[in-house]
């Protein structure tokens, strides 16, 4: 066990710096020179030089990477070009956010998916299974923009009720601070839904068809028995890998979300970064996502072959 | 101090505006000036307003954005300003003494203001409530016109030198007569600053080095969230500010802000300039009771640039045939801002009713442009040249909106009409505004501009060797009236000559103009004495409105 | 519980054993009649996708209007008679946006998962047949590809692409690519496995011989049904990336563009300015969702495990 951790460790550390490498240059392929956007239309021609100068930038593409790297390794990350505020500074205050919309998200989709997904599977192929199904799968099909934009504004139109979008901290009001990702965290959690009850549905079913069940139903064990007490905890390991990715997904694709509901998290972060091409910001946020992303793995990994014996490499 | 906004000053503000093409005469009724609100003054309460993007720092002589500008518009105060209140009609800048006591120009190259005395700095550290001097005026001027990457600098770069002889006078020493020195120093980014603020952080980035003589003191900011400030108990009018304080809400969504308007967490419109779109004006009237509007034609318009020295723009029919086939008219009907209202623009904005020119007032060649003429346009390129048509790319951005690109629709379709082939070519817009602004297209751009209030500096596109001269125009007659209405400080003479200027520039067609909406400035029914205008001053507006709740 | 087991013999060998004889339109009929009969929901997903690619292709026939054709005198009309779907603000049929859209979304779909599989056939054949240093190295830069949540690898690379349908599918393509080469991999090494494969490498065969030959067809249920469920998620991403600035440009009508653009502005007055390119898209989207899941039940039940971890 400590081996394969070990092992999956090892393996991980040249696809992190692999990362770290499309993660630098990727951003600085993008057309358009950050000195002219922050100047605009004032820019005269000495000016540019200056500032570039100044931000570092007019130095050699090795450079540049390297002593980021150099920097990253002591825990810096550096400072916003636009801000000159540390970007890791920033990131620790949004990341939470990220976090907190992202458990919560994944969390409604668990709630929704796995009792669908168990019926579906118990009642296969009857009705009531294609019914599930399909409104798990239409969950998904609907822009998840669309429905928070009806969620926001029909209310408001109707009533004069809206949402609560003025961001509210923790420390300011507890209550308020979670009731606020309640609604985004509900749309959000109904895309990942459907993947998740798909899986469930499937893991179960091969389960079921199982001999250890078979014995059970023998037995005449009650349905409700033989799935919770039999079946599900080993339906459930797979599922358990999919959170992962899933978590990894939503950490920097929530930008969306983000901006209609208020939440200053990373996806708007990121996404404001690239299109104002602060590169520092740019590759901290990614480089962050990245590593969540591998540590998710290994972690999953590790609990998945914790649980399982025969996966062991 | 946050990312979210900022270089995006030009995009995210002109998104919001952005209509081209389309005239249409402006709706009277809601232009003419309301009685300020004869009611007595009340005290109390809380302004919240909406951002859609977050400050990226607060140094007014780092950055041109708005977002920046908007909120130090209440904290801060400039030695002139531009009236506030109900009684000020949109689109016309009166200027008061702010700080100034008064001034008076000594020659045509010299101005001399007189300082209010007592005015206190915000009793916060490290300015701790000193008296303001004409020193902090020199040392703040000093600051502007050479700290490296002062964008704004173009505003005030006709100055030779600042000096403070007293401690209540400042003297500037112009390089050459301006005309508009006055109203450029009205505008936003000119505000006085501490030099203990700079010397303690540095810059003026930080929100804590926020220290200035306005109404109200920044008393805190969220990143990306909100920013909040407070009155100020010293402020130098007495009586003012009549509200507590201001709060800012940073949302970007604009279908999420409009709900929350609707829902009345903001008094006043979200959109920019505080204003509603017009297809959303029955929904806010059913739902607000009693809402209080204005209607005004916004500073921004889209405008074409083409390249001068080369085919086929070279030849002015092709230019005239270019604008000839373009139906304002149907732009504004099809935008959701406008829905139909607004002005066509000749060089000088329509916004700035005092120095635009009425279209009929143009010469007949300049007259024609702005009429939808496919067919005369068709004949100019045939006797250019062009019998078959012309094809020929255009360049633009989406990231302006669906707004805006739903224009750039309307205006590829009138262009078929009139024979020009557009061939449309998509940059990203940071890519965009880093370049083909500048002049690095290849045939021809269209995009939007506005967002200064003073007419003089719409005049620089014409200047050569400016960086913003797109088009590549170099007219020594044009020039030479561009420098003469700079030294002619007779208000009637020198609008004589803008006037020519928009003549002849419409003969030319160095540059097309397309329309500006007319937006909806929207308030609840509870706030009193205010009147949207044109410009980021949203603190000089605020400072004498109340909430009568 | 139901007990039917589900047909899992794979349909390709069915109908090989029966090449050359006249049956084999019988044969391919009759699994299709028991493919309905079996996976219902798959049907009404396979019959939702025909409809789409009927109204992609046939668009210029069935669509009553161009797509920027402006009506005049037609802005903002409700639903009626003359215009099924109404008009926009432009004065434009909505209908026919939405039935050139479709065209529009199969081609981006379509390209974009087109580029993905091939460029994961080859990343994930050559990946899992070869093994060894060069397995390695190519997994670990898929990994550090895979790490990147969709949303910030597509906004960089259409930021440095620039906008345009073209570049989309390009961008769309290539982080396609990572997934699902995994996949592919996972299924190479299990075929490898098989004694044929052994026997036609003693027989003298060559790599490409073998790969085409043996990996490929075995492979080809994967990565039908990965292109089907790829293909929703391309016209989601298309949508969400149309809501943010990135989409299909005009004057090539998305139903993404019309559902975040003007269709969110004029939501509340002309409200058929979004419902039907939402609807479209809901429907798609659900079309390929249930085509792909019916057929990886039938194709491949190795993948009914979904989303689990590859084996590494």
């Amino acid at each position: 066990m400590k081996r394969y951790v070990l092992r999956r460790l090892l393996v991980a550390i040249p696809s992190l710096l692999i990362a770290s490498l499309i993660v630098f240059s990727l951003p600085r392929l993008i057309p358009g020179d950050v000195v002219q956007l922050m100047l605009e239309e004032k820019a005269y021609g000495k000016d540019l030089d200056d500032l570039r100068a100044k931000l570092g930038l007019n130095r050699p593409m090795y450079t540049q990477y390297v002593e980021w790297l150099g920097q990253v390794v002591r825990g810096d990350l550096g400072e916003s070009l636009w801000t000159k505020r540390p970007v890791l500074e920033e990131l620790a205050r949004r990341l939470p956010i990220s976090l907190e919309l992202g458990v919560l998200a994944l969390l409604f989709a668990i709630l929704i998916a796995v009792p669908i997904g168990v019926l579906a599977a118990i009642r296969q192929d009857s009705l009531a299974d294609y019914a599930m199904r399909s409104m798990a799968i239409l969950g998904l099909s609907v822009p998840g923009f669309w429905i928070a934009t009806l969620c926001v504004l029909l209310p408001a139109i109707w009533w004069g009720w809206s949402p609560p979008i003025k961001f509210t901290a923790f420390s300011v009001d507890p209550w308020a601070h979670f009731g606020q990702f309640l609604l985004p965290a509900f749309i959000l959690g109904i895309a990942s839904a459907a993947a998740i009850m798909r899986l469930t549905r499937g893991t179960l079913l091969e389960v079921l068809r199982q001999d250890y069940v078979r014995t059970a139903w023998a037995k005449g064990l009650r349905e409700r028995v033989v799935v919770t007490k039999h079946s599900l905890k080993n339906a459930l390991i797979p599922v358990i890998t999919i959170l992962g990715i899933q978590v990894a997904q939503i950490l920097g694709g929530t930008v969306i979300f983000e901006s209609i509901f208020g939440l200053p998290g990373m996806g708007r972060f990121l996404f404001d970064a690239i299109n104002q091409r602060d590169y520092p910001v740019i590759q901290g946020v990614n480089l962050l996502i990245v590593s969540v992303v591998v540590v998710m793995n290994l972690v999953v990994d590790a609990f998945y072959a914790f649980l399982d014996p025969r996966i062991r490499y | 101090m946050d990312q979210s906004a900022s270089s995006l000053t030009r995009r995210e503000m002109l998104k919001l505006g952005g209509t081209v093409l389309a005239a249409g005469a402006a709706s009277k009724g809601l232009l003419a000036p309301q009685p300020a609100d004869a009611q007595t003054p009340k005290r109390g309460g809380t302004f919240r307003l909406r951002s859609h993007v977050a400050p990226v720092h607060f140094d007014p002589h780092q950055t041109i954005a708005f977002s920046t500008m908007i909120p130090l518009s209440f904290a801060y105060s400039r030695l002139v300003k531009v009236k506030g209140g109900s009684a000020v009609v949109p689109g016309t800048q009166p200027v008061e003494g702010d700080l100034a006591e008064s001034w008076e120009r000594q020659g045509d190259n010299v101005y001399v203001f007189k300082i209010k005395r007592g005015v206190r700095w915000h009793n916060k550290p490290p300015v701790n409530g000193r008296e303001l001097t004409a020193e902090d005026v020199r040392y703040t001027y000093d600051r502007f016109l050479k700290i490296k990457g002062n964008a704004n600098r173009a505003i005030l770069e006709m100055v030779d030198k600042v000096e403070a002889p007293d401690k209540y006078t400042v003297k500037f020493t112009l390089r050459e007569p301006n005309a508009w020195f006055i109203d450029r120093l009205a505008s936003t980014s000119t505000w006085i600053i501490a030099k203990e603020s700079v010397d303690q952080y540095g810059d003026l980035k930080r929100p804590e080095s926020v220290v200035g003589t306005g109404p109200w003191m920044l008393q805190s900011y969220e990143p990306s969230v909100r920013i909040t400030f407070v009155r100020n108990p010293t402020y130098f009018v007495p009586g003012l500010p009549y509200a507590d304080g201001v709060d800012i809400t940073i949302s970007p969504d604009p279908a999420a802000a409009f709900a929350q308007f609707l829902s009345g967490e903001f008094d006043f419109g979200p959109e920019y300039g505080m204003v509603i779109r017009r297809s959303d004006l029955d929904i806010a009237l059913r739902r607000v009771k009693g809402l209080g509007m204005r209607d005004y034609i916004v500073v921004f318009g889209g405008f074409t640039a083409v390249k001068l020295d080369q085919e086929p723009f070279k030849d002015i029919r092709v230019r005239r045939a270019f604008a000839m086939s373009q139906d304002w008219r149907e732009v504004l009907e099809t935008n959701a801002w406008s829905q139909g209202k607004g002005a066509p623009n000749p060089l000088i904005p329509a916004a700035l009713k005092e120095w635009s020119i009425p279209i009929d007032q143009l010469p007949a060649e300049g007259r024609k442009l702005y009429e939808f003429d496919p067919a005369g346009a068709k004949r100019l390129l045939a006797e250019a040249g062009y019998p078959n048509g012309l094809k020929v790319p255009v360049e633009t951005t989406p990231g302006y909106g669906p707004d805006w690109m739903d224009a750039v629709q309307v205006a590829l379709r009138n262009w078929k009409q009139g024979g020009i082939e557009a061939d449309l070519k998509l940059k990203e817009y940071g890519a965009f505004v880093s370049s083909a602004i500048f002049g690095k297209f290849e045939k021809s751009i269209v995009t939007l501009r506005g967002g200064t209030t003073d007419p003089d500096t719409y005049f620089t596109p014409f200047l050569p060797g400016e960086p913003l001269n797109a088009s590549g125009v170099n007219d020594p007659k044009l020039t030479e009236m561009i420098k003469l209405q700079r030294r002619t400080f007779d208000e009637k003479k020198r609008r004589e000559i803008v006037y020519d200027i928009q003549r002849y520039a419409s003969q030319q067609v160095y540059y097309g103009y397309n329309a500006s909406v007319s937006a909806v400035g929207a308030w609840m029914p509870y706030v009193k004495n205010f009147g949207p205008n044109i410009g980021h001053d949203y603190g000089g507006r605020l400072m004498v409105a109340w909430l009568d709740k | 519980m139901r007990s039917d087991p589900i047909e899992v013999a794979p349909w390709g060998d069915r109908i090989k054993d029966k090449s050359g004889s006249p049956n084999r339109n019988a044969a391919a009929l009759a699994a299709l009649w028991r493919f309905c009969r079996h996976k219902p929901l798959g049907a009404l997903g396979g019959f939702i996708v025909l409809g789409l690619l009927i109204m992609a292709v046939f668009a210029p026939w069935i669509a009553p209007y161009q797509y920027d054709q402006t009506i005049p005198g037609a802005r903002m009309k409700a639903p009626g008679a003359q215009f099924w779907m109404g008009t926009d603000n432009l004065g434009r049929d909505v209908y026919s946006r939405v039935v050139y859209g479709a065209a529009v979304s199969v081609t981006v779909g379509f390209g974009a998962v087109l580029l993905a599989n091939v460029l994961a056939t080859v990343i994930g054949i050559t990946s899992g047949y070869f093994g060894g240093a060069y397995d390695i190295c190519v997994q670990r830069v898929v990994d550090a590809w895979q790490s990147f949540p969709f949303l910030v690898v597509i906004l960089s690379l259409m930021a440095v692409l620039g906008p345009g349908m073209l570049n989309l599918i390009l961008a769309l393509g290539v982080l396609g690519a990572a997934a699902g080469s995994r996949v592919i991999r996972g299924t190479t090494i299990s075929v490898m496995q098989n004694t044929y494969v052994e026997a036609a490498r003693a027989l003298g065969a060559g790599h490409p011989r073998i790969m085409l030959r043996y990996v490929l067809p075995n492979v080809a249920a994967t990565i039908i049904v990965l292109a089907t469920i790829g293909l929703g998620a391309a016209i989601l991403a298309e949508s969400a990336l149309s809501f943010l600035g990135f989409g299909v440009p005009p004057p090539y009508p998305s139903w993404g563009a019309m559902l975040s653009g003007s269709g969110r502005s004029f939501m509340y007055r002309a409200p058929w300015m979004a419902i039907w390119p939402g609807a479209a898209i809901s429907l798609a989207v659900f079309g390929f969702n249930m085509l792909g899941d019916a057929l990886r039940d039938v194709l491949d039940p190795r993948l009914r495990g979904g989303g689990g971890r590859p084996v590494s």
